[in-house]
């Protein structure tokens, strides 16, 4: 593998050939936001929040671009905050639930954005509320999946195919309807927890002990 | 006494059909065999003839009489006008109110003869169910003459054209063509995109239901352009008339050699099969439409991503079009470039089809040369707005177009001159919008349409579409805050800017488009709880 030399927001730094530019950010200490990007996984571009400006003006998901040696990119800039922003806000106005009790507490991957881009939780409010809370899907017999706290960064359901190949998660719905589902194959799960595992905020959570009344 | 011999077209688009066609072409069955007439005159089932608002339409050849809103019961009469030394039945005939006229010939309407009918020449024209007639029209002759051409002639002569894509950047065809061909590998596939499915928009489901035949035809030639040997038609579930005439054109063409093995004894091979939708407006996005034919759900590929004409179908480099770009190859192809290229504005070519709807007089299906001013369309060929009233508005493009006011109204229709507006091209819808219509209603409608087509997987699509709708439907209802424009204009920038495929980047049109040009009204029903068009209930 050689090695080329790429510029991140002014800074010099090294990246092996075929690495793509958020993993050479992320090896060299710069934060860039991202919610659907797992090392292990191919990238998906879905989350949108790791857009970077190139030196032409054009935004580009940095989790999909390979380095290319001398390349000159930008992930502060105006253009890049006008961009994604609003994208953490709508996330932050549909996502139900306050972070007490969440599973995900501290090592919450929106947390981590929300805290980088010092998202002002005063201007969530000029949004209009999200419709009605939706229900837990409780199929699985390890787990349960709050379509509230889901962001549908599709982590799980690339988990499930890439790394487990069984490829029994998948979207169901349109919209913002969408969520993510068993397709009725529920059955066939082994309860590996590797998507549970690699959740980057709180939309799988293992089900609760079952008290027993004494 | 001599007899008249006559072809009597009659309409079976699904706007005619829906106004009862099928029972015509019944009764004038018969009632030709009662006034003993069966022997001179010839029945032909036809395609979509273009003026859909006066339909079910019948129209009688060589002269071009023009029978409009035609019932069962109208048929003795027009039967009986056939016998010779008669006149055409006057009160179906199109009445031109300018004028205060009734015209016969359709030639003669205006509505007509504005037009320039190059795709659409045999739609209404031919029967599209038999290849026979298609062939005397010329059918299938331009691919007669590409096979004795090198796939690169062809490649030179779309290129030379000028034709642009339908997509949202109107991309230059030839160039598209070209990389399929360079792409490397043995396996190529060809794609006609027919999965139209924006709100209004009716000309590709005409075209494949008029003229499949010159559809399958640029396809063939497509093929062996670049090489490909098979070719899917991704049709809509929706449009059942036209995957049945098409399916019917594809066994015909078969079974004249047109489509098959070794295509008129050339060592060219080359097949089609129609593929149907299953109903979402995101599988008419290139790589959603192909994960859908590959049995997956239709959801866009990011870019940075290699192009469809390298890594489509199965992995293998792919050649898609939409159905009115493939209609137009055996022009190209029977008439020169030069000949193509010398039709249309500086950097748009040939013409452009539209589905001309809304408030206006002769709504239908219309073929206007690139650089048509919007005032031609609207005021010439779509005589105006009814009542007398004030035009306000024309939408272009769809759910992905903008709105345009008056002021443009002089502005030549083309690729560029629709995207600097803030409007595009798209699949060619155009609805005329008067004095009555609510803009902001208007763009709460199209919002509305693209939040629940979203296909989910990226977020300022997903959440932000939705918000916008939210926000919107919130305004028409009396329960806009002052902040809400701002917020509009910031979340459809981001949601432009963000969003992972044109969908998204597209969505924000007609709420930019209405914001930019009709931003009183938004202020009337934010400030003043007033809609000024009187339709939002909530703001009365």
């Amino acid at each position: 593998m050689s090695k080329v030399t790429i510029n991140i927001d002014g800074k010099e730094v090294q990246a092996e050939s075929g690495q793509t530019v958020l993993d050479t950010a992320l090896a060299n200490g710069i934060y860039i936001p991202h919610l659907c990007h797992h090392p292990e996984l191919k990238p998906r571009g879905v989350c949108r929040l790791c857009l970077m400006e190139m030196a032409d003006g054009e935004l580009i998901t940095a989790c999909r671009m390979p380095v290319i040696a001398g390349m000159v990119v930008k992930t502060k800039t105006k253009k890049v905050d006008k961009a994604i922003r609003p994208t953490v806000e709508l996330l932050i106005a549909y996502h139900h639930d306050t972070c007490r009790g969440c599973p995900a507490i501290g090592k919450c991957e929106l947390q981590t954005v929300m805290s980088h881009l010092k998202i002002d939780r005063k201007r969530v409010r000029r949004l209009r509320p999200p419709p009605a809370k939706k229900p837990l899907d409780k199929m699985n017999s390890s787990f349960d999946y709050d379509p509230n706290r889901c962001v549908l960064c599709g982590v799980c359901i690339n988990t499930c195919e890439d790394i487990h190949g069984v490829s029994l998660l998948y979207y169901v719905g349109r919209g913002h309807e969408t969520k993510v589902a068993f397709y009725g194959d529920e059955k066939k799960c082994e309860s590996c927890l590797e998507c549970l595992a690699r959740c980057p905020v709180g939309g799988l959570m293992l089900k609760k002990p079952v008290e027993v009344r004494h | 006494m001599p007899e008249k011999k006559c072809t009597i077209l009659v309409c079976q688009g699904t706007g005619c059909i829906s106004g009862g066609a099928e029972q015509i072409l019944n009764s004038l069955e018969t009632e030709l065999v009662r006034q003993n007439l069966s022997g001179a005159m010839q029945i032909k089932h036809a395609g979509c003839h273009g003026f859909c608002q006066r339909g079910p339409l019948v129209v009688i050849e060589p002269e071009g009489i023009f029978y409009t809103k035609v019932t069962p019961n109208d048929i003795p009469d027009i039967v009986h006008s056939l016998q010779p030394d008669t006149v055409p039945v006057e009160r179906l005939l199109y009445y031109d109110t300018t004028i205060n006229r009734p015209i016969k010939s359709f030639r003669d309407i205006p509505f007509y003869y504005k037009q320039q009918r190059l795709v659409l020449r045999n739609c209404g024209v031919i029967n599209p169910e038999n290849i026979d007639d298609a062939l005397a029209a010329g059918g299938y002759q331009a691919l007669r003459k590409a096979l004795a051409m090198k796939p690169t002639e062809i490649i030179e002569e779309i290129k030379k054209s000028g034709l642009r894509g339908l997509g949202g950047a109107g991309f230059p065809t030839g160039r598209k063509w070209e990389a399929a061909f360079q792409a490397p590998g043995k396996d190529k596939y060809i794609i006609c995109n027919g999965d139209e499915g924006d709100p209004g928009a009716f000309q590709d489901r005409s075209v494949l239901e008029g003229d499949p035949h010159s559809v399958l035809e640029g396809m063939i030639i497509a093929g062996f352009a670049i090489g490909a040997r098979h070719g899917y038609a991704y049709v809509r579930n929706e449009y059942p008339f036209a995957v049945h005439r098409l399916g019917i054109a594809i066994k015909q063409a078969r079974k004249r050699g047109f489509l098959g093995k070794n295509i008129l004894g050339s060592k060219f091979s080359f097949d089609v099969e129609i593929f149907q939708g299953a109903g979402a407006f995101v599988c008419g996005e290139s790589t959603a439409l192909v994960l859908s034919i590959e049995g997956k759900r239709g959801m866009p590929r990011p870019l940075p991503r290699p192009r469809t004409t390298e890594v489509g179908l199965w992995d293998k480099p792919t050649l898609l079009n939409n159905v009115k770009t493939y209609a137009n190859i055996p022009l190209i192809i029977n008439h020169g470039s030069q000949w193509f290229a010398s039709r249309g504005s500086e950097k748009s070519k040939g013409t452009a089809i539209f589905s001309l709807t809304g408030k206006v007089v002769n709504s239908g299906l219309i073929e206007v040369t690139m650089g048509t001013r919007l005032r031609e369309i609207i005021y010439d060929i779509g005589g105006g707005i009814p009542d007398g009233r004030a035009f306000k508005a024309v939408q272009t493009g769809g759910p992905s177009g903008g709105c345009l006011p008056p002021e443009l109204l002089n502005m030549p229709v083309d690729f560029d001159s629709l995207t600097a507006a803030g409007s595009m091209m798209g699949s060619g819808g155009m609805v005329v919008m008067d004095q009555d219509t609510c803009m902001v209603d208007i763009a709460r409608y199209f919002l509305d349409f693209t939040q629940r087509e979203s296909c989910g997987q990226c977020i300022p699509c997903r959440i932000g579409t939705k918000q916008m709708f939210d926000i919107l439907d919130n305004i028409t209802q009396g329960r806009g805050k002052p902040e809400d424009i701002d917020t509009l204009l910031e979340l459809g920038n981001s949601i432009k800017d963000a969003s992972l495929c044109a969908l998204g980047q597209s969505a924000p049109n007609p709420v930019l488009s209405t914001i930019r040009y009709f931003r009183d009204e938004y202020e009337a029903h934010i400030y003043e709880g007033h809609c000024p068009a009187g339709v939002c209930h909530g703001c009365l």
